[in-house]
């Protein structure tokens, strides 16, 4: 079976525009989010969120006046531009054809829809990506992709589950490279659905802590290239595991005992080969929320018993991005391997007792990260692990 | 997929409603007109059954498709042992997705409906109804004929990632709503249907309580091409 290795990350979020900016945060800990009077519905309000600054969005905007008004098109063209320049003189040998797409979303280019209820003008373009099919259409023919072309919808594993089809893509021998790109965007339709749930922290989000109340949202795009591995000379960082799970019992909460999130990540660890114990460092799902960050501590328990291994949640650092918080994370997953350097958990103040012991606080250095477990999980039960290894010299 | 084994198969749409062994019926006639042009209002579990789930009424149009389609299949997912429910995998394939809901939302913001403005949620219905929690994926394509779930399927089988795989293509656009807005056409091309194909291998399903005999008619066709040697 085909081994599948990472050649290339980009992002844009709102800790900056690609992976230098997103590395300043997270190695110092430091959070992105800021604080924005925005009108949801007809009533002024204050949100915490990871916005993707005004200025990176101008920037994007003045060089593809064609995609102007499709932020979701803009930033995730952004992300994909610096994870091929990541992935550097690989690409070159892979004719088009072996080239596949796979785009992780949930609501595309949500804006226009927004704009065309409210009577608003917006272009042909940005109405086309809606449809997040389209989005990938559009997005794979810019990068020349003309292998098998996917996109996945599966609220906030969308992410993972992407990047397990990229990855299925190359094992099944359809495509050589896969370019997997993740992108929402924070609008008045999804800020009035949590809204609405009661589900933001009007302080912004504090995973794991002892007072959370909830999330804070986040916007921008990721995009990692998945290659077959014969195709890198260096040792790698290969995708080595993934697994999903239902947990068959609520459509907007976690199970209480986490036992679906449990079954996913044993999922992910059997495709892996490894056991529990190699796993050195867990990017948690860590949204803040109370019910969450409490399920997941249950899932790491009970998968590691007493030697939950060290893990902390990203979601302070840029807020939930949803369908792209996979990528993203996974995106960070990578460079904390390549740095050797097991990110914190921003925001945090007071350790839940909830939560195992390992709960990284700061970031800190270790001498060795050769697997790395992401975790996901999402409305309607949806869960997904996904293993990260690092090949040794 | 000569491997595989097709052991249910169930359909509904403007033409009607039916499964594998039932072959296609016709709506009753006061619904008949509306659903053939799009108009879904009135599409509601006692059609199928007289005792409604009691979920069913929260639904959105997605899910209430894809969860008749399911329950089309006859097939009693409750005489499953835990373990079969952990490996029975769902898929679902849409081109429409949650777009109905989402036109619905935008206009008039409710929590009740935000959960159904993503095209998965459905898999958290249907998943919830029968406790599946096999590995689960939710793709949108422009492609309506269900060769992406089918073809995911089949992978998942031959690689041992499920024992079983609930296959389900739908679409679900309510004309009434897609004309409340000027929405283009080329979002919601394909009208409305739900499917539903079981999948399996045969040596891994106690087919004395899966397996409805007969042979997958029209009405699953019309849906996937499926191989005359699936049946």
């Amino acid at each position: 079976m085909n081994k599948i290795a990472i050649a290339g990350c980009g992002v844009v979020t709102a800790a900056g525009l690609g992976m230098e900016a997103l590395q300043r945060a997270v190695f110092s800990n430091a959070s992105a989010l800021q604080r924005r009077e925005l009108l949801i519905g007809k009533t002024s309000q204050s949100v915490v969120a990871g916005f993707v600054a005004d200025e990176i969005t101008a920037q994007l905007r003045g060089a593809d006046a064609a995609h102007a008004d499709s932020r979701a098109f803009l930033f995730a063209a952004a992300a994909l531009r610096e994870a091929v320049k990541n992935a550097a003189t690989i690409l070159d040998s892979v004719p088009a054809t072996r080239r596949g797409f796979v785009l992780s979303t949930t609501k595309a280019n949500i804006e226009a829809l927004d704009k065309l209820v409210r009577q608003q003008p917006v272009s042909a373009v940005a109405q086309r990506q809606i449809q997040p099919a389209f989005l990938a259409a559009d997005l794979a023919a810019v990068f020349d992709c003309r292998g098998p072309v996917q996109c996945v919808s599966a609220a906030c594993i969308s992410g993972l589950s992407a990047l397990q089809q990229g990855a299925a893509f190359i094992q099944r021998g359809i495509a050589d490279v896969v370019f997997v790109a993740g992108v929402d965007l924070i609008s008045q339709f999804v800020l009035s659905g949590f809204n609405s749930l009661k589900s933001l922290d009007p302080e912004g989000c504090r995973p794991f802590d002892k007072s959370r109340i909830g999330l804070s949202l986040g916007e921008g795009a990721a995009a990692i290239i998945l290659v077959k591995r014969e195709l890198l000379a260096a040792p790698a960082i290969l995708l080595s595991g993934c697994g999903t799970s239902n947990d068959a019992n609520h459509l907007t909460g976690p199970s209480r005992d986490g036992s679906g999130l449990a079954l996913a990540i044993q999922r992910a660890l059997a495709q892996a080969r490894i056991a529990p114990d190699n796993i050195g460092y867990v990017n948690a799902h860590g949204t803040g929320t109370p019910y969450n960050d409490a399920m997941e501590s249950l899932a790491l328990r009970s998968v590691f018993g007493d030697r939950v291994p060290p893990f902390s949640s990203s979601k302070g650092i840029f807020g939930h991005t949803l369908g792209m918080a996979g990528v993203l994370e996974t995106a960070l997953c990578v460079a904390a391997q390549q740095n050797n350097l097991l990110p914190g958990t921003p925001r945090l103040r007071e350790r839940d007792p909830v939560a195992p012991d390992s709960l990284l606080v700061e970031p800190r250095a270790v001498a060795n990260l050769n697997y790395i477990l992401k975790i996901n999980c999402g409305f309607g039960g949806t869960n997904a692990a996904l293993v990260l290894q690092r090949e040794l010299p | 997929m000569k491997d595989l084994t097709i052991h249910a198969a169930s359909y509904l749409g403007p033409e009607g409603f039916g499964n594998d062994e039932t072959g296609l019926r016709a709506w009753p006639a006061p619904l008949k007109e509306n659903l053939s042009r799009g108009e879904l209002d009135g599409l509601h579990w006692s059609l199928l059954s007289a005792s409604d789930p009691s979920r069913f009424l929260r639904m959105d149009l997605m899910c209430r498709i894809g969860f008749m389609a399911t329950e089309l299949l006859a097939v009693d997912f409750d005489a499953l042992p835990e373990a079969r429910r952990e490996s029975l995998g769902v898929i679902v394939e849409s081109f429409t997705g949650s777009l109905n809901t989402d036109i619905r939302f935008a206009q008039t913001p409710r929590p009740s409906i935000f959960a159904y403005t993503l095209p998965s949620t459905v898999i958290g219905e249907i998943c919830i109804r029968h406790r599946l929690k096999g590995p689960v994926l939710s793709l949108i394509a422009p492609d309506t004929d269900g060769a992406n779930a089918l073809t995911e399927a089949a992978e998942w089988l031959r690689a041992g990632d499920a024992e079983m795989v609930l296959c389900l293509g739908i679409e679900a656009i309510n004309v009434s709503t897609a004309n409340s807005i000027s929405l283009p056409k080329t979002l919601s091309p394909h009208g409305w249907h739900g499917a539903a194909l079981l999948l399996g291998r045969p040596e891994n399903l106690p087919r004395e309580k899966l397996f409805i005999p007969g042979a997958l008619g029209d009405v699953c066709r019309k849906l996937c091409s499926v191989p005359e040697h699936a049946c």
